[in-house]
């Protein structure tokens, strides 16, 4: 991308028509990249940007209204508890997933049949929908005829018609329970993929210096390996704090309109109340915050970075 | 964006106009729950005339949103068969074709479902036409109550009635329960709750629609009753968070006594299960009995393209070959000059529901969805919170609050003609 040192601005027009060929071919082979982010994002952002500045019914007249939206928006009780119950939800699902995928990516790190399996056992669930995960779990947990109720019956945990989802504690555990049943592999593939970029010498001398294995992770494995789970961590937030279909499948919001995550609630506030304008206002702020999480944690991120130290 | 979706409806012009006017098409859009019936009512049709419907199923969780979607965009179908709840919200919108010449024609007009004529109408014009009827009632398992000693042909007449019942039924066993409910489902408890507030005498809007009633004293005495159907323990653990899909299922299992439900599952239990069920009246607190009139009503979308076609077919569909095709498949017909002729003599039971689509009720308002069918939505939660938690007088003044917010934004019309 950095044009090589001594091509300045003046050099562009006595490049040889060989380079200009080059030029053109990679502007021709992005072409269809930009016009697909430009038709799929670009447009649709401004079209939603454009959108939060009017009252805009899902049928019938469209009415500009400036800023009012906004206001609207921030006054919301339904949506602040909606946000309020994401962060809840980011903040105990993404330790579990971290430190669970991690554990897993140490255990299949080592080589051998038994290994692989396991690899592929984990990674199994990422592959299957998130809808067709929670429907799953929707029914595994159903009491009377859910098999989950049935075992918990036997072990004398609880009765067979125990309704999980009547509590939105066990509610929550339940659909957190799907949820790092689904998403787990994947981010225990990230960080192995991580733990094998880190030199085998490496753990081997602080082995030879006298390491045990704890010192060893704490000291050698954890701090190399720093990048991929700061990648790993601004995956996992984004994914919950955009949660939606777990919680529209599983719980439907409830019990008692408990379980509405912002997600939810701007698809109930455009397509329920049929107010499009303030769902796209919710959309935007939730785009904000998006934004400010991710950069802190890419923020983190760098610091982390090996060298970048001062 | 724009050009390109131009550019695809004028060619579908195109090609239909090249046809001749007598080959063209109507298309027909409708909720995939009447996917039973409403090919039937195509073939019908299209044995017996040129033209020929295509019918188009669209998932019922989403088809106020896809019709709105469509109708904004311009790909609207000619017809559309629509739950005729959301008919006051379509008919302000200005998505349906006034057709109220057409509906004051029909020589049957005064015979047709009183609710769906009030339904479809918005500020004395008339957008559709009734179609299909759905009426709520108590289906009861008539095995249990003999087993619990109860008269099978002496359903409960009131709420005392019913709780007696409903704990009798219980006590045969640790799986049996009395009565199932649908509380987390919106839909079904504008249906089924609804009748017991009517039935004694209240309302849950206001005539106009302009005021919400959902503190009345009716609306506490029938929370009240569900309340103590539910601490009585006859209610099984699901009923709680049921979205609308246990409740018919764990009645067909026969291990529930009573529900509150529709006409179209007594088709569903005819073919597939062996319970032997007796259909009443939902009752009041102390007596009488009222109904949900419900069902679908056929409309001309006003961005529809074969708009001749669409108004020969929702003429058509309220005539006597339409509704028998309804009626011999169990759906209740709306032509109250027809039933006896045609649906009551098919099963003693449908005598209850042609009644109840006479007698039955419907709320009127532009924003049902928000206020009723709306999962997470003021009716259900209030129920949901009463019924569940206990704190009925708590949980109706904040359903109350919610629900006349929600009315105060919405735009206002009437369901007579000259009644503002």
């Amino acid at each position: 991308m950095t044009p090589p040192t001594g091509l300045g601005r003046g050099a562009a027009p006595r490049r040889t028509p060989a380079r200009a060929g080059v030029r053109l071919a990679g502007a021709a082979l992005t072409a269809p990249a930009l016009a697909m982010i430009a038709v799929f994002f670009y447009v649709p952002l401004v079209t939603m940007l454009w959108m939060t500045l009017h009252d805009w019914p899902l049928l019938g007249e469209r009415r500009f209204v400036g800023l009012r939206n906004y206001r609207d928006a921030l006054d919301d009780v339904a949506f602040r508890n909606a946000v309020l119950f994401t962060f809840e939800y980011t903040l105990i699902s993404t330790p579990v997933l971290l430190v669970l995928a991690l554990a897993l990516a140490l255990l299949v790190r080592r080589s051998g049949h038994a290994a692989r399996f396991f690899q592929g056992l984990y990674f199994m669930p990422v592959v299957i929908g998130l809808a067709a995960g929670s429907f799953l779990w929707l029914f595994l947990f159903q009491s009377d005829i859910g098999p989950v109720s049935h075992l918990a019956d036997r072990l004398g945990l609880t009765s067979r018609n125990t309704d999980w989802f009547a509590d939105k504690t066990s509610a929550l555990l339940v659909v957190i329970a799907m949820v790092t049943w689904k998403v787990v592999g994947l981010q225990m593939l990230l960080l192995l993929a991580g733990l094998q970029a880190i030199p085998a010498e490496v753990e081997e001398a602080a082995r030879v210096d006298g390491a045990n294995k704890w010192q060893t992770l704490r000291h050698i494995t954890l701090p190399l390996l720093r990048p991929t789970l700061a990648l790993v961590l601004v995956f996992s937030v984004a994914g919950s704090l955009l949660a939606f279909d777990q919680f529209f499948i599983m719980t439907s919001g409830g019990p008692t309109n408990s379980t509405i995550t912002a997600v939810y609630e701007i698809y109930r506030t455009s397509f329920i109340q049929f107010k499009l304008g303030l769902g796209a206002t919710f959309s935007a702020l939730l785009m904000i915050v998006l934004v400010l999480v991710s950069a802190l944690q890419l923020y983190l991120l760098r610091s982390s970075e090996p060298g970048s130290e001062p | 964006m724009t050009s390109v979706l131009l550019l695809a409806g004028g060619c579908g012009t195109g090609a239909q106009s090249s046809a001749s006017a007598t080959d063209a098409t109507i298309s027909l859009w409708t909720r995939d729950t009447q996917k039973e019936f409403i090919n039937l009512v195509a073939d019908a049709w299209n044995e017996s005339h040129d033209t020929k419907v295509e019918v188009t199923l669209v998932p019922a969780a989403d088809f106020i949103q896809k019709l709105a979607t469509s109708a904004t965009s311009g790909n609207a179908p000619d017809v559309a068969s629509i739950d005729l709840v959301y008919l006051p919200y379509f008919a302000s919108t200005g998505t349906l074709e006034d057709i109220t010449e057409l509906a004051d024609d029909l020589p049957y007009k005064d015979s047709l479902s009183p609710s769906h004529r009030a339904l479809a109408t918005y500020n004395e014009r008339t957008y559709a036409l009734p179609f299909s009827g759905e009426a709520s009632v108590l289906i009861y398992n008539k095995s249990l109550f003999k087993a619990a000693g109860l008269d099978p042909e002496k359903p409960p007449k009131n709420y005392a009635e019913i709780i007696s019942a409903a704990n009798k039924i219980s006590d045969l066993g640790p799986d049996i329960h009395g009565f199932a409910i649908a509380g987390q489902c919106g839909g079904c408890n504008v249906f089924e709750f609804t009748p017991h507030v009517w039935a004694s005498g209240g309302e849950v809007l206001s005539e106009d629609g302009s005021q919400a009633r959902f503190d009345s004293q009716e609306v506490t005495d029938a929370l009240t009753f569900y309340r103590r159907l539910y601490t009585d323990g006859t209610m099984p653990a699901q009923s709680r968070t049921d979205n609308g899909t246990h409740q018919p299922a764990v009645f067909q299992t026969g291990r529930v006594g009573m529900v509150p439900l529709g006409a179209f599952y007594t088709q569903v239990l005819k073919q597939d299960s062996d319970v032997d069920f007796g259909v009443a009246p939902l009752p009041g607190k102390n007596g009488g009995w009222s109904s949900f009139a419900g069902g679908d009503e056929i409309a001309v979308m006003k961005n529809g393209e074969n708009k001749k076609g669409a108004r020969d077919f929702v003429t058509w569909a309220t005539g006597e070959q339409a509704q028998k095709v309804l009626a011999d498949n169990s759906i209740t017909p709306v032509r109250n000059d027809l039933t006896d002729e045609i649906y009551v003599p098919l099963d003693p039971r449908n005598k209850l529901f042609a009644e109840a689509m006479e007698k039955g009720r419907t709320p009127y308002s532009t924003v049902e969805h928000q206020l009723f069918n709306d999962p997470n939505g003021p009716w259900i939660q209030m129920i949901n919170k009463a019924v569940f938690g206990g704190d009925i007088a708590a949980a109706q003044k904040e359903g109350q609050e919610a629900a006349q917010a929600i009315i105060d934004r919405a735009p206002q019309g009437t369901n007579a003609r000259g009644n503002r």
